[in-house]
């Protein structure tokens, strides 16, 4: 499956590396805030909620680009005798803007909780398809995103069975400034053991992000 | 002896006339100018006035220089006065000073019984001779076109500028002459405007101190009035280079339909994702700010609204052409005013009056 997934990512590195020539680099930098809130059934429930820094970084050259992300923060359990948890999460996706308003993507999504009994570590190779578009004159652009896992390593007892996501939003872009305000709401899920633990994750993205033209 | 002589002499000029081979004969002027000039030198004034007659009797070539007929009147009239014709050599050197009121005999040719009697002539002949450029452009106004008249001797003369028909067209000058005289013309009309025709005469009757008219030279002059082409006034922006002024309703309904959509895939993303029991209050939330951003969208790009950034370029592009015309029309104006005349000077025609 990683072969195949590492196919995937040459194909797609493939089809942009005609517009490497002579092409200049367009990096695009963030800081959010993403109030985060972790529901797993397995099959009790437990509740997580708090807040994370995410930083994420983008390095695009014309119809190619690689984003990468970091997620860190502390989520405390709703119940209040439970424990926190740290959440650690990272990205790597290697994307191709197939039109001028949709990206096809592609990479690993590593996510980490901090327990008091070890690291639970999910491992998640993930297709993701974006579109982005202004709709408020040129100032204001609005973006939806769906991926799909397509291969797991999860070290939980129950074995992986299938995840999805999806993201929406709008980013503000400041005419006179290469600054840009961020407001979307995330959520993945994931089905372990024919659904006998399902895992949900989601949560509000705040941000600001420096892009340079 | 001497009609023996002469007799030779014309017995072989007959055979160089009527027997010599055909290429001798095409020189013939030449070579009777010449027969007349040896003979003259040779003291043979009867033979030397025979042959120049003979030779002043043909009519001149067209491009003959006055000069070599000068020549040949000058021999003649001299070789008149040496048979004591003194009549004839006044009439000869009478035409001598009517073909080129300039000419002088050489002091060191001809002896003073020759030049005095030329002079003494060329002082009662009143004439002149017009000189001008051939073909000359001019751009009117005082002293455009120069005419230059050379007199024989002191006299009075009138110069003006007539229609075909005679009638006055422009009186230019009036009064004395001694050597010679700069007549200027400013290219107009007596009323101070452009000719309105294509061809007026210029004409110089001489006369006497006594005011006796002598002569009258009259030139042909073809005007032709040349103005610059005006240039063409820009044309107006076109409707496509002008940007709209007012907002159209496509952005407003934009930023309405796309917060709306964005604001249901917002609500909708747990249900297609499959997540269950999420909390709506964060969702909501963001939700209701993207569709608040489409409504404030529509506000902002309501129909109708005024494209201020739209209406200065236009602005712009409206000044850019004003400017141009307005540099146009000044152009224009100044190729209006720049107008000239171009003057071709044709043959000129001399007029002796009557004798009592």
């Amino acid at each position: 499956m990683r072969l195949r997934l590492g196919r995937l990512a040459l194909a797609l590195a493939a089809l942009g590396a005609g517009e490497l020539r002579a092409q200049t680099l367009r990096p695009t930098l963030s800081a959010s805030l993403v109030r985060a809130r972790v529901r797993s059934e397995a099959p009790a429930v437990d509740q997580f909620s708090g807040s994370a820094f995410l930083g994420e970084g983008t390095l695009a050259m014309r119809r190619l680009q690689l984003t990468a992300s970091y997620l860190q923060g502390t989520l405390n359990s709703d119940d209040a005798f439970g424990a926190s948890r740290d959440l650690v999460e990272g990205t790597v996706l290697l994307g191709v803007r197939t039109l001028d308003w949709l990206t096809l993507e592609a990479g690993p999504h590593a996510r980490a909780y901090t327990l008091a009994g070890g690291t639970q570590r999910w491992i998640f190779w993930e297709l993701r398809a974006r579109a982005a578009t202004a709709f408020v004159g040129s100032a204001v652009r609005g973006y939806a995103a769906l991926w799909r896992v397509v291969a797991a390593d999860v070290n939980v007892p129950e074995s992986f069975d299938h995840a999805q996501g999806g993201e929406a939003g709008m980013i503000l872009r400041l005419a006179r400034a290469p600054l840009e305000g961020r407001l979307g709401y995330r959520i993945d899920h994931a089905v372990l053991g024919g659904g006998t633990r399902l895992e949900t994750v989601d949560g509000v993205v705040i941000g600001v992000g420096v892009v340079w033209h | 002896m001497t009609w023996r002589r002469h007799l030779a002499w014309l017995g072989g000029l007959a055979w160089a006339l009527g027997g010599a081979p055909s290429f001798l004969r095409a020189q013939a002027p030449d070579t009777l100018f010449a027969a007349g000039v040896r003979a003259y030198r040779s003291l043979e004034f009867d033979l030397a006035a025979w042959l120049l007659r003979r030779d002043l009797s043909k009519p001149p070539t067209a491009g003959a220089p006055i000069a070599a007929r000068a020549e040949g009147l000058v021999y003649l009239g001299a070789a008149d006065l040496f048979r004591g014709r003194r009549d004839s050599a006044a009439a000869v050197f009478r035409r001598l000073v009517m073909l080129d009121p300039r000419y002088r005999p050489s002091l060191l040719v001809f002896p003073p019984e020759v030049t005095n009697l030329y002079d003494g002539v060329r002082l009662q002949t009143k004439t002149v001779v017009v000189v001008l450029p051939r073909d000359t452009t001019i751009v009117p106004g005082p002293g455009a076109f120069g005419i230059w008249i050379i007199a024989s001797s002191f006299q009075l003369v009138d110069v003006t500028l007539r229609y075909e028909d005679g009638a006055p067209f422009r009186p230019l000058y009036s009064g004395p002459i001694g050597d010679s005289l700069n007549v200027p013309w400013d290219g107009l009309d007596a009323a101070g405007g452009l000719p309105a025709i294509n061809r007026v005469v210029l004409r110089v009757a001489s006369r006497a101190p006594t005011g006796e008219l002598a002569g009258i030279v009259q030139v042909p002059l073809d005007l032709r009035l040349s103005r610059p082409d005006t240039l063409p006034l820009p044309p107006p922006p076109a409707d496509a280079q002008l940007l709209p002024e007012r907002a159209r309703s496509g952005a407003a309904k934009r930023a309405v339909t796309g917060g709306a959509l964005l604001s249901g895939v917002v609500v909708l993303l747990p249900a297609v994702v499959g997540g269950t029991d999420t909390q709506s209050g964060p969702r909501v939330a963001v939700a209701a700010t993207v569709g608040l951003a489409g409504l404030l969208g529509y506000v902002l790009h309501r129909p109708g609204r005024p494209l201020a950034a739209n209406v200065r370029a236009n602005q712009a592009l409206r000044d850019a052409w004003k400017q141009r015309v307005a540099t146009t029309t000044a152009e224009n104006a100044r190729r209006r005013r720049d107008v000239r005349v171009a003057v071709r000077a044709n043959e000129p025609t001399a007029i002796q009056p009557r004798g009592p």
